[in-house]
């Protein structure tokens, strides 16, 4: 169709029409036959049509290039660990889910790499598998304490409540990473790995027994489990020195500082086993123990219960002394016999009769006929006394038997009623005097001069 | 004697101690040896692996009802006491717990036979016991109170005008998220929640008599921290209005509340804090990576409470000092459960 107000630049004539020549719209002149002008091709905007590319082919929005990112970190971690398929699965079902959460989805990159492990993390304790939080920390170069911050924040957003991981089931795993296997070490140093998983679990069983454990971070005990293991293998006078830093360095492993504190620790626990071994005669000390560690693990149930015995005689003749003075109220005398925690009630007599089959009584138990006594002797008081519970128990949590010392408390004010009269004395000290303003003020001023001078 | 009899043993023993309290609560006089508790034994831990003795309750005498009665005034009277903390109660009166639990047991015979056979699977709250009174009362460590001066104050004035006051607009000082990664912490310290701002908008002001540290702002809202009991906080919160009121201001006294409460005290016996996670899932949070004590948040009351293995307890969150009491004598029972004897 003839188009108005359009001359043909050729000819002049004003005859021009639509013509669709391959789809492609022109305006051409019907007298000369040039072309006027070419479609929608040449005359597009420049830079692109009006419409955008993501309206007009209404393409689903796409998952983010960081959240494939960070499944395929998720994935990467998970294959590093060799873990299994469905610990695979749930950790990237969960780091999706976590991604989309307001709090994760404008962090930083790095705060996403690190909510890829803890993902990990929490799936592998979902299902069993044991890995410690510092094993994630490790394979992300994170700080353990962010990690853990994000572990938390993420939890209580998927509302997950994951099992605590048990040292003795990581324990297999973290010994892994000692290379202290025949080629990778001088034979004088190498321990089959297996003897020396099986020693350190026992010790690290050990451990947990005596309080060691509970509260504790779980990879300097394993550090110091698999030292202590792999010293008492073969307790030569070479290994007997070498110390843990000269350790790890062979073993190829970083050395936790925390770990020479629990080797002290659980030297200390098998020392009051191998001190009941009848056959050894010169004194167990922390030096000599750790040839003696492979008979205390193998009878170490027997062990403690001569112990056992052992600490509470020790404890009867200890308060057979001191209940002589004490009042007795209750006279009905009940036999040690008796279950421990009966005495609670009961006169001090009885606990000066000690009965041998008793002593496999826990080492608790010998904290209730002392702490009995001394409630009843002793009604004033108004507290027992706070470290000697740990001193008297066979085995107690470390923090208990040498406790901080704390800074002691001022005297309190006693019966404030709180409408108390407030003397003007009192509120005066505090308001300084027109003279010390001004002086401050000066000085406030020079102080800041100088500072604007110096920077 | 192998190992597994040595753990039944030991189970028995526990099982045993809570069977005599009982019993001398009762009025029962039964020194028997074990043997014989057997049968106590069976009706309080249900039927364990070898033993399978069918619940036997008969034992039960009437009087257990009228002891709740007595029991429940003498609680209520405790808690609402307010005199001051003192250490363990002149009559210590032993545990507790197991009436409580008895009632109870025989919709918990099922339960596993390690760690505490006297906790049920899945409660929704801790069960409170009938005869209270560990004999232990948590003592106030510190009060966090909020009170309105009503007038809008000029900062920097009264920092130059009160010798106990500290004003740095400029500092910037650590805000509380940071805080909850601290690992290192002490008693005395995890009760300082201050509230900052990004950039100090307030004057630190302190005094020495109650001992305590209080947040003045610009609008004349002021946050009083530090003190060890109710009273002593609404002492120094009228102090620091007289202090602003003697530097010209008209500082009022109004709408004072105490928002926060905490308080400490020690059970004297370590605790299995790997067992009370297991058990007590769905309140207790233990990373022992992160920090080294069981975080539990308790339902009713709402009471954080943060459990060491050495026994110690702190317990937070709490606006009224009964909050604080009844949380503990709900936690004691639970914390008696775990305490483990040293041999598996």
């Amino acid at each position: 169709m003839p188009r108005p107000a359009l001359s043909c630049p050729g000819c002049g004539s004003s005859n021009i029409v639509d013509d669709a020549l391959y789809a492609q719209a022109q305006l051409v002149c019907v007298d000369c036959g040039s072309v006027v002008s070419e479609g929608a091709l040449v005359d597009d905007p420049v830079g692109g049509s009006a419409v955008s590319y993501s309206w007009s082919t209404a393409v689903d929005k796409k998952p983010c290039a960081n959240l494939i990112k960070g499944l395929q970190r998720v994935k990467a971690l998970c294959r590093s660990l060799r873990v299994h398929g469905e610990i695979e699965n749930l950790s990237q079902t969960n780091y999706r889910q976590a991604y989309q959460h307001e709090s994760f989805i404008k962090v930083s990159l790095q705060k996403k790499e690190v909510l890829a492990g803890c993902c990990v993390l929490v799936s592998c304790r979902l299902l069993n598998w044991p890995i410690t939080m510092g094993t994630i920390s490790c394979l992300l170069d994170a700080d353990p304490m962010v990690v853990g911050a994000v572990y938390q924040e993420m939890v209580k957003i998927l509302n997950i409540t994951a099992p605590i991981v048990n040292v003795t089931d990581v324990m297999e795993a973290h010994s892994q990473e000692y290379k202290i296997c025949s080629p990778q070490v001088p034979e004088e140093f190498a321990a089959n790995s297996k003897d020396l998983t099986k020693r350190a679990v026992a010790l690290v069983e050990l451990a947990a027994d005596s309080w060691i454990i509970t509260g504790r971070r779980p990879v300097p005990i394993m550090m110091a489990a698999i030292y202590l293991a792999w010293q008492s293998l073969q307790p030569t006078k070479h290994r007997l020195k070498f110390s843990l830093d000269k350790f790890c360095q062979i073993a190829k492993v970083n050395k936790h500082k925390a770990a020479l504190k629990r080797i002290t620790e659980i030297k200390e626990v098998l020392c009051k086993l191998g001190r009941e071994i009848p056959w050894v005669r010169e004194a167990v000390t922390p030096d000599n123990v750790v040839r003696q560690v492979e008979d205390i693990l193998q009878h170490r149930y027997a062990l403690l219960r001569r112990a056992l015995r052992t600490h509470e005689e020790a404890l009867l003749e200890e308060c057979q002394a001191s209940c002589e003075d004490s009042p007795t109220d209750d006279t009905a005398p009940s036999e040690i016999s008796e279950p421990v925690a009966q005495t609670k009630n009961s006169s001090s007599a009885e606990q000066c009769e000690p009965n041998a089959e008793r002593a496999k009584r826990s080492g608790d138990g010998d904290a209730d006929p002392c702490t009995a006594l001394e409630l009843h002797g002793d009604t004033q008081e108004s507290q027992v006394p706070a470290t000697n519970w740990g001193k008297r128990m066979l085995f107690a949590p470390p923090c208990v038997i040498h406790p901080k010392k704390r800074r002691m408390e001022q005297p309190e004010l006693k019966d404030v009623t709180g409408d108390e009269e407030i003397s003007d004395s009192e509120i005066d000290s505090y308001i300084r005097t027109p003279q010390e303003a001004r002086d401050f003020a000066l000085v406030q001023k020079m102080l800041s001069a100088s500072e604007s001078e110096k920077s | 004697m192998d190992e597994s009899a040595l753990e039944r043993y030991f189970d028995d023993s526990i099982a045993n101690e809570s069977s005599f309290m009982l019993g001398e609560e009762l009025g029962l006089q039964d020194p028997a040896p074990p043997r014989q508790d057997a049968s106590h034994l069976s009706a309080k831990a249900g039927p364990r692996g070898e033993q399978g003795e069918e619940l036997d309750l008969s034992f039960l005498p009437d009087e257990l009802s009228t002891q709740d009665d007595t029991a429940a005034a003498a609680e209520s009277q405790t808690a609402a006491d307010t005199s001051h903390d003192s250490g363990i109660c002149p009559d210590y009166n032993s545990q507790d717990s197991t009436a409580a639990e008895l009632q109870q047991g025989a919709s918990t015979s099922g339960m596993g036979t390690s760690a505490s056979p006297f906790c049920p699977m899945t409660p929704m709250t801790p069960m409170t016991p009938v005869t209270e009174r560990s004999g232990i009362i948590p003592q106030l460590q510190n009060i966090v109170s909020t009170v309105n001066l009503c007038c809008p104050l000029d900062l920097k004035f009264i920092a130059l005008q009160a010798r106990n006051a500290e004003y740095n607009p400029k500092v910037l000082t650590m805000s509380q998220c940071q805080c909850q990664s601290v690992v290192n912490v002490t008693l005395e310290n995890m009760s300082l929640f201050i509230m900052v701002f990004q950039r100090f908008a307030a004057v630190i002001m302190r005094i020495r008599e109650p001992r305590t540290t209080a947040l003045i702002f610009s609008s004349g809202k002021m946050v009083c921290t530090g003190a060890k009991s109710e009273e002593q906080s609404r002492l120094a919160a009228r102090k620091y209005a007289r202090v602003v009121q003697k530097l010209g201001f008209p500082a009022r006294f109004m709408d004072f509340k105490i928002q926060n409460m905490v308080a400490s005290c020690d059970v004297f016996f370590p605790i299995r804090l790997e067992g009370l996670v297991l058990t007590h899932q769905q309140f207790s949070s233990y990373e022992p990576e992160l920090f080294p004590g069981l975080i539990y948040r308790m339902v009713k009351p709402r009471i954080v409470l943060l459990i060491f293995v050495s026994g110690k307890v702190v317990l937070t969150g709490a606006k009224e000092r009964a909050e604080i009491y009844e949380a503990f004598e709900n936690i004691y029972p639970i914390l008696r459960g775990f305490r483990k004897h040293v041999i598996t």
